[in-house]
């Protein structure tokens, strides 16, 4: 049985060929797979591995390699905080704290619900905003108690 | 043919192919730069960085296994700077390593414990917790994988990846969380797993047949080639015969390939790597007639009593691809007129494959062809057993048994009105022949296997020989001496 | 102060097609498509250019280690390299969110230069508002016909900051880990799946449409001496307005910390890190420094790609250095030992030495280290990994001695 859904693997598929050669579409298709499972399991990888022809140790050499995938389920939505230097400078600790007690999990941990998990983030290019916040691949500018406390209310 | 070239190494001027790396030609010539990622059959990715030397006019170290050697090229392996440099990517390899040594297979024999008496620092400056990773994974069914030993210079992935294609280990992870580890769901068992322990410059990977069993520094290493079959790799015999009492008693303690560019490169099949088990076990040592009762004989009552049976003619003499070029020749001189049966039958054929293994399981039924032999067949033979047209029956290191059945073979044997067994190992039939000689078996005796190919390899003699077994062809020769002694050749 | 990439940042709908081409936009491309490839090159080479992305390295003659057709049969290819993660850089950034199509013109022109028939946008990929912006911006380059010499296609990084790196970068594209390359061959000559491949930074291709609309004397004469035109620093830190600031090359650092407000609260300044964390930090001495490649590397550190972070006097060199070292054990790819392993060792000790166990060796063993590591491994962050923390053990040592002395 396959990991994905019909119009999963439809997507898969599209990502092979998306590119002038198709394993030039393994990280944007292993990006598919973080998203839909919120992981890139062996299973998983194993299957893009046949759609892309590729061996299987090389799909889960990239998908073990990137930060942006994991093997352990995140939240729905996964919250990255910046801890560069300058988002350091700006009291990234502190939201660090603020996230662990509003959302009550530790760093990558997920909610029971499975919905939100956060994680500590290096340099997120938005410096000027430190400390910076991201919610699923998107910069939400500075990280303030209001911000985070809102994060609950997301579905 | 590429351009000879001259370039300095180390202040003398040395002459090189253009373009070839630094790293080699400084080994051609006796200088070995310390490395661990470079293998020549596996590529330079250049990731371990110990093999840095100084280039004039560079303004940084450079790798010689990643610097081609061109006109007028000044390096230097050994000055001070090539030195330190090495130390301290040595150093920078010993961070997380668990410095094991003690109780480490690879100890002797080890690629950190090696540079480290040449070239490392002897007071170590890290303070800070070693990283844990996995210590104990079964890799295989040959091979154990020590994570925390791992220096991660691919090798073995690189191994999997491009010359069996088969892709069990990957390093997996990123910066100091990765490892080298199987490939979910894999297993290491490819059919030349056994090579991923010779290429591990450490103790990363160790070979779980050979674990434990005997401290490296009390082998002695042998030139020989493997029998498995008729590929003929070159092979190191390593023999343990100072500590007797260790590797279980057994006297080979593990075969390891031999670089051959012609016949093997680098690999040996895990067949032939692990299928020296059976090399002890019931060895012939004596010289006995076993029928009407059991007496032992000296060689020359033996070879003097077989003489007069070959005399009478009416003789088959069964052999396999095991024998030596010297022991096909002397054959052929003994047994002319008699008929040959050395054809492989269904147990002495197997599974080829693309890179090195051969169908036929033993390791020089070329010889045999290239003296002009020909061989009939088993069914033949048993006919004209069955039908008592055979008088004497000669077999040389071949179980008949394993061809026709036990018992078929017994009874064959019996129609025969003289048989002799000759070899290293007692089989399931030796018993039902009158004459049972000691023979050596090929970690005891020197000579020549030519392979399927037509290449020749000498191996060497690696052990002493058990009893009073001798060569085979010493014994050809032997009865032959007793047969001209009364001026008669063996009779058609 | 002249500017270039930034002179409109005050229409609110620059990252529209109508309002980019009604403010002169896409005449720079126009004026490239009418010349010989050769010839929009050397208008590049002119203008003194250099790679914006952190290499400096002389964009014209880039291009021009491009080989020949009949040399390297097979297709070019131009990438942007969008995938800005060097702490304390955001330009990038904030140059494709303004004005995605000054890019693309720039994009457009490079492929034109250096025959490319495919462009791509490689974009990390927590920039997606900004992936947004730039899909929304291709399309209309395209339907308004920009694009018909060359395709562009975007694609996303997965989070590793050395995909930034050049080699590593087209590792990513291909589908693999992004283990550095070795040069040579150089990406030019070798790059994308084997075939000759220009990257250049967003910034640098930004500023095409400017050199060939208003020719590359014209970029050269804005900036110092073989370093053209102006630069984006993305100021950060300790200052009262942090944000992007464009300058003439050769502008002094004290202009740019002016231009940012200064000093937050009046505080002393303890240094300047002028182009990412990477880079080891200019010091009050360096004020007057006229800023662009060359003078900064005289100084003994980098321009990088312009991301500035300030410090004051609050700031603890081991807390900093910490920071940097973390982010790069963290980010180093594995690969190479002395990377792999010197940063591990580097942040445990700097961990440790934050946490009232220094000793007095930390300090001399931690400069010899970096010494070991930089110069010895494969690409540039394993360079940094030995460079960082030397140099803030030279520039104050106190602050490490403070930590020995402050123990138990």
């Amino acid at each position: 049985m396959s990991a994905f859904t019909p119009e999963q693997e439809k997507v898969l598929v599209a990502w092979t060929k998306r590119y002038p050669y198709p394993n030039m579409g393994l990280v944007e298709a292993l990006r598919s797979v973080q998203e839909w499972h919120r992981c890139v399991t062996p299973a998983a990888a194993a299957r893009v591995a046949e759609l892309f022809e590729l061996p299987f140790s090389r799909v889960w050499g990239v998908a073990t390699f990137f930060p942006s995938f994991t093997t352990k389920p995140t939240g729905r939505h996964r919250v990255g905080l910046c801890h560069g230097l300058s988002c350091s400078l700006a009291g990234s600790d502190k939201m660090e704290t603020c996230l662990e007690e509003t959302l009550g999990t530790k760093a990558f941990e997920t909610s029971a619900d499975g919905k939100l998990s956060w994680e500590p983030m290096e340099c997120l290019g938005a410096c000027e905003q430190g400390p910076a916040l991201l919610v699923n691949d998107r910069l939400q500018g500075q990280a303030t108690p209001d911000k985070i406390a809102k994060l609950k209310e997301l579905k | 043919m590429a351009k000879r070239v001259k370039f300095k190494l180390n202040g003398r001027e040395i002459e090189a192919e253009e373009g070839r790396l630094v790293i080699d030609a400084a080994k051609d010539v006796g200088v070995e730069i310390p490395h661990y990622c470079y293998h020549p059959a596996l590529g330079n990715p250049g990731n371990c960085r110990m093999c840095v030397v100084e280039v004039a006019g560079a303004p940084k170290p450079q790798i010689s296994c990643r610097t081609a050697v061109r006109e007028g090229l000044d390096v230097q392996s050994d000055s001070a700077a090539a030195k330190r440099a090495q130390a301290s990517a040595l150093e920078l390899h010993l961070v997380n390593h668990p410095l094991d040594c003690p109780v480490c297979d690879q100890s002797g024999e080890c690629g950190l414990q090696d540079y480290y008496m040449k070239i490392g620092q002897y007071q170590s400056q890290v303070r800070e917790n070693k990283q844990h990773k996995d210590k104990r994974v079964e890799a295989g069914p040959h091979v154990m994988l020590d994570q925390e030993r791992c220096i991660l210079c691919t090798r073995c992935t690189r191994f999997v990846e491009n010359v069996t294609k088969t892709y069990e280990l990957g390093v997996f992870r990123r910066g100091h969380a990765e490892r080298v580890e199987l490939t979910p769901g894999k297993v290491l068992d490819n059919d030349y797993s056994g090579n991923v322990v010779d290429i591990c410059p450490v103790g990363a990977l160790t070979d779980r047949d050979f674990r434990y069993k005997v401290r490296v520094w009390y082998l002695d290493k042998t030139d020989s080639v493997c029998p498995g079959c008729s590929r003929g790799c070159a092979v190191s015999v390593h023999t343990n015969t100072k500590r007797p009492w260790h590797n279980d008693g057994k006297r080979v303690a593990r075969l390891k390939p031999r670089y051959n560019p012609e016949i093997n490169g680098h690999w040996m099949c895990d067949e032939g790597r692990y299928g020296f088990g059976s090399l002890d076990r019931d060895r012939l040592g004596r010289v006995l007639r076993l029928a009407p009762r059991e007496e032992e004989l000296s060689w020359d009552a033996a070879c003097a009593a077989i003489a007069s049976e070959l005399r009478g003619g009416a003789v088959a003499f069964v052999a396999s691809g095991m024998l030596s070029n010297e022991d096909w020749s002397a054959a052929k001189t003994l047994f002319a007129g008699a008929k040959f049966y050395f054809t492989p039958e269904p147990d002495q054929i197997g599974a080829e494959d693309a890179l090195l293994k051969r169908k036929e399981k033993v390791p020089n039924l070329k010889a045999a062809e290239a003296l002009g032999l020909k061989s009939g067949s088993f069914d033949e033979l048993a006919a004209d057993l069955d039908a008592g047209r055979v008088r004497v029956l000669y077999v040389v290191e071949r179980d008949l048994g394993r061809i026709w059945g036990e018992e078929r073979a017994k009874t064959l044997v019996s129609r025969a009105a003289c048989g002799v067994f000759q070899g290293p190992n007692a089989c399931a039939v030796s018993e039902a022949f009158r004459y049972r000689l000691p023979a050596t078996a090929y970690v005891e005796e020197s000579g020549r296997f030519t392979n399927f190919e037509g290449k020749v390899s000498k191996y060497e003699k690696a052990l002493e020989p058990i009893g009073s077994a001798k060569p085979d062809w010493e014994i050809f020769d032997a009865i032959r001496a007793a047969l001209e002694t009364s001026g008669k050749g063996a009779a058609a | 102060m002249t500017k270039i990439l930034t002179k409109h940042f005050d229409e609110a709908t620059l990252h529209e097609l109508a309002t980019y081409e009604r403010l002169g936009g896409y005449q720079g491309l126009k004026k490239a498509l009418a010349m010989a490839p050769a010839d929009v090159t050397a208008e590049v080479v002119k203008s003194n250019l250099r790679g914006l992305g952190g290499a400096g390295f002389p964009t014209g003659a880039k291009w021009g280690t491009v080989p020949p057709t009949d040399k390297v049969p097979g297709p070019r290819y131009v990438v942007v390299n969008c995938d800005e993660s060097e702490p304390g850089c955001f330009k990038d950034r904030v140059l494709v969110t303004r004005a995605p199509h000054q890019l693309i013109e720039g994009l457009l022109i490079a492929a034109h230069a250096v025959g490319a028939r495919q462009t791509f946008i490689f974009i990390r990929g927590e920039y997606q508002n900004q992936y947004d912006v730039l899909a929304r911006a291709v399309a209309e380059a395209a339907a308004a016909g920009h694009a018909k010499h060359a395709s562009i296609d975007l694609m996303r990084g997965a989070g590793a900051y050395i995909s930034g790196l050049d080699t590593a970068l087209l590792e990513t594209m291909e589908g693999k880990k992004a283990w550095p390359r070795q040069p040579p061959p150089f990406p030019t000559v070798a790059g994308l799946m084997g075939q000759p491949t220009v990257v250049n930074n967003v910034e640098t291709l930004s500023m095409l449409p400017f050199i060939l609309r208003e020719g590359g004397e014209a970029f050269a004469k804005i900036g110092s001496a073989k370093n053209g035109g102006t630069v984006v620093f993305s100021v950060s830190g300790h200052v009262e307005k942090p944000g992007v600031y464009e300058v003439p090359m050769g502008t002094k650092l004290r202009d740019v910390l002016a231009l940012a407000g200064g000093v937050r609260g009046g505080r002393k300044l303890k240094c300047v890190i002028p182009g990412g964390t990477s880079m080891p930090p200019l010091m009050e001495k360096d004020l007057d420094l006229a800023l662009d490649f060359d003078a900064i590397r005289a100084a003994g550190t980098f321009l990088g790609a312009g991301g500035m972070i300030v410090l004051d006097e609050t700031a603890d060199a081991v807390e900093v250095a910490h920071n940097i070292e973390r982010f790069l054990a963290h980010e180093s790819c594995g690969q190479c030992t002395p990377c792999r392993e010197g940063s591990f060792w580097n942040e445990e000790i700097l961990h440790r030495m934050l946490h009232g166990k220094a000793t007095a060796e930390d300090a001399p063993n931690l400069a010899r280290i970096g010494e070991n590591i930089t110069g010895k491994v494969i690409c540039a962050l394993g360079d940094t990994v030995g460079m960082v923390t030397r140099a803030y053990l030279q520039r104050f040592p106190e602050d490490f001695k403070k930590r020995v002395s402050s123990n138990g």
